[in-house]
């Protein structure tokens, strides 16, 4: 195998807050003596992405992905812990690292709001030391792909969210970068703009075989790129996999969608095959524990017989396992 | 040389961005040229009632006056906008792309950005210490060339201070107070240093060396500053950038988390 590009190793980050109480007394009581409290945002998480990967970082709100991020892109130091990317330890913020690879958070920007993005583009290629012909073909294949023609020559300040994401992305992606970090790049963007950034992003890592760490709240963009997702929960690692088995691992029931003819319909009483989740009309929805799937289906097929129109057996959507994942608060690596 | 090159282009785009705005540029330059009008009348004015001020004639004034707009361009020129946005990156958590960039995040940071009108201020400035030449003694190449260390340490000094001050942002985060303090006491180098008095003269030659930055060249122009006088200006200068660079680099770990 292959050297991995991302290799992480019981990485473990501790921050030190400060508490207090709310109100005035409180707060004179804390500026006289401070009562300290270490928060794990990142508590020990073991990791290893192959090169050309695209990774889907996932954790409620808190969970220490962000934290992740900066450690492996070199903004903070880990309490303990190994890191490697391209074989550097990122937290040195060596150039030849730095050079190699990106961080694009979605709520932020780096590009001067003053001035259009080209202006800045001219200057991101002048840091990044990138020759003039290699700029300009990888800035044609950027403006191609994510059509921006138009924008770069207008100030950042009278770009919509959407389009000065996507020239953020420019910006971000200048250098051609082997490696992206990307923090929630679709946050706040409109459904189809969201699409577009996926589709982009899909499609740099085929041309490119750039490996791309993601974190996202919109489930859409993970199961549209992702293969693989880690999932990190206060800190910990509670599933690294494959996408498409993270369901049968968090969740241990299917859904059985029952649809029944007009007859049967009003009358029908499905509660002995499982627990009945929602009623709509003739469409009913039933939970039922993931090994005995298989079996009430076919017996709701044989007992119902011609009332039943229609049947499907399907796994949780992704969101609600994800939720479930969260909510339940299990720990324990499960790779 | 890179960082030349990438100074070049700083320049160049902050001159594009300025040009777009011509009616505020000429506003600028107007309000530039009455300000320092007057502040060479207010010393001609003084100069009619007394031919010299605890040493300085009227020459060594305008050459002194010129030499404080110098120092004061300059400082609005790449150091005002440039620390300015400094603080506005730590505030709202931008500062982390400028860490990700493979240069001297300090360079990177406080040479970003240029208000080239102020360009003009530091013209303004030449053209008051040439006025004022003639009336002092002789120029010869060694005041000259001393004129230009003189001037090239007040700028770093100017440069290491408000480094220094701009630090304390990694920590306080809100630290305008602080940087309007500093811009009055730069106001204050419009005088020669030493006629103030004894506290203040050693605060604005030390903690705040405005003083020496706009006082010293103007002594080493009119040649009024022997070797060791320039020799210990350079000396000094050193070692404030470097004091001041460590300092900001220990602000810069508190910032990324290295001490915890």
């Amino acid at each position: 195998m292959t050297e991995p590009i991302i290799e992480v190793q019981g990485l473990r980050k501790t921050f030190r807050v400060t508490e207090r109480q709310e109100g005035l007394a409180a707060t004179l009581r804390s500026f006289v003596r401070r009562h300290r409290r270490d928060v794990n945002a990142v508590a020990g998480i073991t990791f290893r992405i192959e090169a050309g990967e695209v990774v889907g970082f996932l954790g409620p709100n808190g969970a220490g992905k962000t934290t992740t991020l900066k450690m492996l892109s070199g903004l903070l130091y880990p309490t303990a812990g190994e890191a490697h990317v391209l074989g550097f330890v990122p937290w040195r913020r060596e150039n030849a690292y730095l050079q190699q690879m990106t961080l694009l958070m979605g709520n932020r920007t780096q590009l001067v709001w003053d001035i259009p993005a080209a202006d800045s583009f001219r200057v991101l290629q002048e840091i990044y030391r990138v020759p003039e012909h290699s700029f300009r073909k990888t800035l044609g294949e950027l403006t191609d792909l994510l059509e921006l023609q138009e924008l770069v020559h207008k100030p950042v300040r009278n770009l919509s969210l959407g389009e000065r994401m996507k020239v953020e992305f420019a910006a971000g992606l200048i250098q051609s970068p082997r490696v992206a970090f990307l923090d929630e790049p679709t946050i706040g963007l409109d459904i189809s703009m969201q699409v577009r950034i996926r589709g982009f992003v899909a499609e740099y890592n085929r041309r490119t075989g750039a490996t791309i760490l993601l974190t996202s709240h919109y489930m859409d963009d993970v199961v549209a790129l992702c293969r693989r997702v880690i999932v990190i929960h206060h800190g910990q690692l509670l599933y690294d996999g494959p996408l498409a088995d993270l369901a049968e691992r968090m969740a241990p029931y299917k859904i059985i969608t029952a649809t029944l003819r007009d007859g049967a319909a009003a009358t029908a009483d499905l509660a002995a095959y499982g627990t009945v989740t929602a009623r709509d009309e003739g469409r009913v929805t039933l939970k039922v524990e993931r090994q005995i799937a298989p079996e009430r289906a076919a017996r709701l097929v044989n007992e119902l017989g011609d009332n039943l129109a229609d049947i499907s057996v399907e796994d949780p959507p992704i969101e609600e396992v994800i939720d479930r994942v969260f909510s339940e608060e299990r720990v324990g690596a499960a790779t | 040389m890179r960082y030349l090159r990438l100074l070049a282009i700083f320049f160049r785009t902050e001159l594009a961005y300025e040009l777009e705005y011509r009616t505020n540029l000429a506003l600028e330059l107007l309000q530039m040229v009455v300000i320092i009008t007057t502040s060479v009348g207010a010393v001609l004015v003084l100069f009619n009632y007394t031919t010299v001020l605890n040493g300085w004639d009227l020459g060594a004034m305008l050459v002194l006056l010129g030499c404080f707009y110098l120092v004061q361009g300059f400082g609005e020129l790449v150091l005002q906008p440039s620390f300015e946005k400094f603080m506005e990156h730590v505030r709202l958590g931008t500062l982390d792309f400028v860490l990700l960039k493979p240069a001297s995040a300090q360079f990177l940071v406080t040479l970003r950005h240029f208000q080239v009108v102020q360009l003009a201020q530091m013209g303004l400035g030449a053209v008051v210490v040439i006025a004022g030449l003639p009336r002092v003694s002789t120029l010869g190449p060694a005041e000259a060339a001393g004129f230009a260390v003189a001037l090239v340490c007040g700028f770093t000094l100017i440069y290491a201070l408000l480094l220094a001050l701009s630090t304390f942002a990694f920590w306080f985060v809100r630290i305008d107070n602080l940087m309007a303090i500093y811009w009055s006491f730069l106001d204050a180098g419009r005088f020669p240093v030493d006629i103030y008095p004894g506290w203040l003269r050693v605060t604005l030659s030390t903690a705040v060396p405005v003083g020496v930055a706009v006082t010293v060249p103007a002594l080493a122009i009119s040649g009024r500053l022997d070797v060791a006088g320039l020799g210990l200006l350079v000396v000094g200068t050193v070692a404030a950038f470097f004091l001041a660079s460590w300092f900001w680099r220990l602000g810069l770990r508190s910032y990324t988390g290295a001490s915890a």
